[in-house]
């Protein structure tokens, strides 16, 4: 049975940690006492860090990041964020952003982005100049009037992020959004979100089933056991900013993700 | 809800509705020239089922329903199968499909009966007509269903265009097969029962339509509760025996 | 040799027909009794115009009326049994089964209940549409992808706004072709009763013409009608993709297969 990961290293922070778990177990309703998805979580993410979780399928890391943004309650444990609770989506707190761009369809691109922004009824100028900013953040000039249809994976999962960032939340929250997309295509889109949130303060939490991506991008990654998930590492990616995609052929990096591959692994 | 509450809940409708049938006439609540008792309904259709004429009247729709069947099935499946193997041909008449299905056909009867005059082969030759196109429209997508890659897989290990057919191309329509068969009747019936009850002097069509002109409604709603539950029936058989056939069917 | 384009084919095929249609009555090889010629059927159509144009304005609105019915009614009874998990295990099955019923046996008994005017026709189509537009609708519902509404309520949208805002606009695709599919079934329906039992309407004029065997009259109702149905699905179909521009490329046509492993039923052949 494999100890909890040790979170030591945040105490040397002054400020908050971004979110807080603390206890966290989940048990999703079923017959023979159910499906035990989360044991006893415990995790805290700096502010302003760059967090990935990895894992088995299956391990519940959609579940806990389902739980950060609010959209499901914890059978037991707490969540905060930014110090308050998560009973339910705050989209001005928390950005979520999907596998699935899961754009509507009946919107062009430049809806599609200030739609958060439509159902808080803020005016139509305000939203308008928000989303063209995204829009060029993301680096989709131009597109604004095109239709879902119209894009590529890519292009679509950029609308999905400019979309989540354009209430400016601090804290973004991406469930395997590269996924979908081919090696090229996460590449760049890997390095892409890297740029965007170098320029913004935000504190993200990713997660990917490519240890590749994990090493990449994460200033910290949380390995987790197949299910019920727990956190059996917590790797600090010591690897100097920007990231190069030369870094992916030295030896640190090699040895990061051999770690990495090793827990996920030997976990029972 | 689990399976059990489910069919005991249809069941509990069903009697809820077939309750208000029996009830709702005799309280008077409604005519009970208009809508006869359920009681009475059943009474008479026990009757008519034995009465003579009454039991000819079904030979004859049976026949013509089965003949009509036999002869579309075979004319429709050829010509889809036919416009779905040829590119070209599929590129010409396809888009025409729709539009052929937006026609009500039934206009097309006083056609049927200028040439064959009232009897046994315009009800026929119409409920061919009708339901030849379902055919067709059902044989183009079973040939269309089967994957391309199955057949590219057998023909790369060789197999010759006989045992494409036979092993990749039936098999995967079979399913496909059994439905069209089932929804074929389903239009092949209502071809017959138009025919029947629009110009003809024999078969149920006609005779239900008869007794709703002389306002003999046990006798009607008895014809009509007899149809359906032919037709129910027929409908629910060969779609067990689909069923069966197509486990493996996304 | 290249061959000629399938349009210019279906085009040349109609012209082919036409000619046909009216040479061979007119050398003839078939009697007229049979097939008058089309110059003979337009120019009573033309004669009579008056009489056919009041027959159709009473067979638009028995359409009319009976797609309130079965439009209106097919497609709400169609969102609340397809969205509803219930609903849809309790009643999708019995109403699939009931499809397999011949509706036109029914029109006697609508017959004897209404009279032989305008009602019984609008209620007899208007649930002769009612159940495929219903069927239709509950498995368009279906389609719509669930991640929406995850994605909408991970926005912050509240209950109001995801039906308002999300299912909405995802179901006007569905909403279409019910209207599409309850149009032409209603003009179906409408048709089968005029020519059955009827005092006015185009189907009644043919009817009425066949028994006194003037051919000529009962190939321009028939006529009227073809053109009637006809007008009405390009009119429905060309409404659909302006509307609906943004389906193009991704979805799946759900008129393209005229059987589907849905309960999704073509237009009857009726």
């Amino acid at each position: 049975m494999q100890h909890l990961a040790n979170v030591t290293e945040l105490k040397a922070r002054l400020e908050a940690p971004a979110i807080e778990v603390e206890g966290l177990s989940h048990v999703y309703a079923g017959p023979d006492g159910g499906v035990k998805a989360l044991l006893d979580i415990r995790l805290a993410v700096g502010k302003g860090r760059f967090v990935v979780i990895v894992g088995p399928s299956g391990c519940g890391k959609t579940s806990l990041l389902m739980m950060l943004a609010g959209l499901l309650q914890p059978s037991q444990g707490t969540i905060s964020c930014l110090g308050r609770p998560m009973p339910k989506p705050d989209p001005q707190r928390v950005g979520v952003i999907f596998q699935e761009a899961s754009l509507f369809p009946w919107l062009t691109t430049l809806d599609n982005i200030e739609f958060p922004l439509s159902l808080r009824g803020m005016p139509r100028e305000e939203r308008r100049r928000r989303s063209a900013a995204m829009l060029g953040l993301v680096g989709l000039e131009g597109f604004g009037e095109r239709y879902p249809h119209e894009l590529s994976g890519g292009m679509k999962q950029r609308v999905s992020i400019a979309r989540g960032l354009v209430q400016d939340p601090p804290l973004l929250l991406m469930d395997e959004p590269f996924a979908a997309l081919d090696e090229q295509t996460r590449m760049t889109m890997g390095h892409e979100l890297l740029r965007i949130w170098s320029t913004t303060e935000k504190t993200v939490v990713f997660i990917t089933h490519s240890l590749t991506e994990a090493v990449y991008l994460a200033d910290e990654v949380l390995v987790m056991s197949a299910r019920p998930g727990r956190i059996i590492d917590h790797i600090q990616v010591t690897l100097p900013r920007p990231r190069s995609y030369e870094m992916m052929a030295t030896e640190v990096f090699g040895q990061l993700r051999e770690r990495i591959w090793q827990q996920i692994r030997r976990a029972p | 809800m689990t399976r059990a509450q489910i069919i005991a809940t249809r069941l509990a409708l069903l009697a809820l509705v077939l309750g208000a049938w029996e009830l709702l006439p005799r309280l008077g609540a409604i005519n009970a020239l208009l809508l006869p008792p359920l009681s009475q309904v059943l009474t008479t259709l026990v009757e008519l089922l034995g009465r003579a004429s009454v039991q000819e009247a079904v030979t004859v729709t049976a026949l013509e329903v089965i003949v009509a069947f036999v002869i579309a099935v075979p004319l429709g499946a050829l010509a889809g199968i036919l416009i779905a193997e040829n590119d070209y041909l599929s590129e010409i008449f396809k888009p025409m499909l729709f539009y052929v299905f937006s026609i009500p056909k039934s206009i097309f009867l006083p056609m049927f009966i200028l040439v064959f005059g009232i009897g046994f082969q315009q009800k026929v030759a119409y409920a061919a007509f009708t339901t030849g196109f379902v055919v067709l429209m059902s044989a183009t997508a079973a040939v269309e269903s089967v994957k391309p890659d199955h057949i590219l897989v057998a023909r790369s290990y060789g197999a010759t265009q006989a045992q494409i057919l036979w092993r990749v191309y039936v098999p995967s329509m079979l399913p496909f097969l059994l439905e069209t068969m089932r929804i074929s009747m389903i239009f092949n019936f209502t071809g017959v029962m138009i025919a029947e009850m629009y110009a003809s002097r024999t078969g149920i069509g006609h005779l239900i339509a008869n007794w709703g002109e002389n306002f003999q409604m046990p006798q009607l709603f008895a014809g009509v509760i007899v149809l359906s539950a032919v037709a129910i029936i027929f409908n629910e058989a060969v779609r067990a025996l689909e069923a069966r056939c197509s486990t493996w069917r996304t | 040799m290249s061959r000629p384009a399938p349009a210019t084919v279906r085009w040349m095929l109609l012209a082919v027909l036409l000619v046909l249609w009216e040479v061979v009555p007119m050398t003839g090889l078939l009697p007229e009794l049979f097939l008058p010629a089309c110059s003979k059927t337009l120019s009573v159509l033309y004669g009579d115009r008056h009489i056919y144009g009041a027959a159709l304005l009473v067979t638009l609105y028995e359409v009319a009326c009976s797609m309130l019915i079965a439009c209106g009614l097919g497609i709400l009874a169609g969102a609340l049994v397809g969205g509803t998990a219930l609903l849809r295990d309790l009643l999708l099955p019995v109403f699939s089964s009931l499809y397999a019923v011949p509706i036109v046996i029914l029109y006697p008994i609508f017959t004897a209940w209404f009279g032989v005017g305008s009602s019984s026709k609008i209620a007899f189509a208007g649930i002769y549409g009612f159940f495929p537009v219903m069927l239709s609708t509950a498995a368009g519902i279906r389609t719509i992808d669930p991640q929406f509404l995850l994605a909408a309520r991970s926005m912050g949208a509240t209950l109001s706004q995801q039906i308002t805002r999300v299912i909405i606009p995802a179901s006007v695709p569905t909403v279409f072709a019910g209207l599409r599919l309850g149009g032409a079934l209603t003009i179906i329906g409408v048709v089968v009763s005029e020519m059955l039992t009827a005092s006015a309407g185009i189907g009644y004029l043919v009817t009425l013409n066949r028994t006194i065997l003037d051919s000529p009259r009962v190939f321009a109702g028939i006529l009227a009608i073809l053109v009637l149905s006809i007008a009405y699905y390009m009119l429905a179909r060309a409404l659909e993709s302006r509307m609906v521009v943004w389906q193009s490329a991704g979805r799946q046509q759900q008129s393209s297969a005229g059987v589907s492993t849905a309960a999704v039923p073509a237009p009857a052949a009726a």
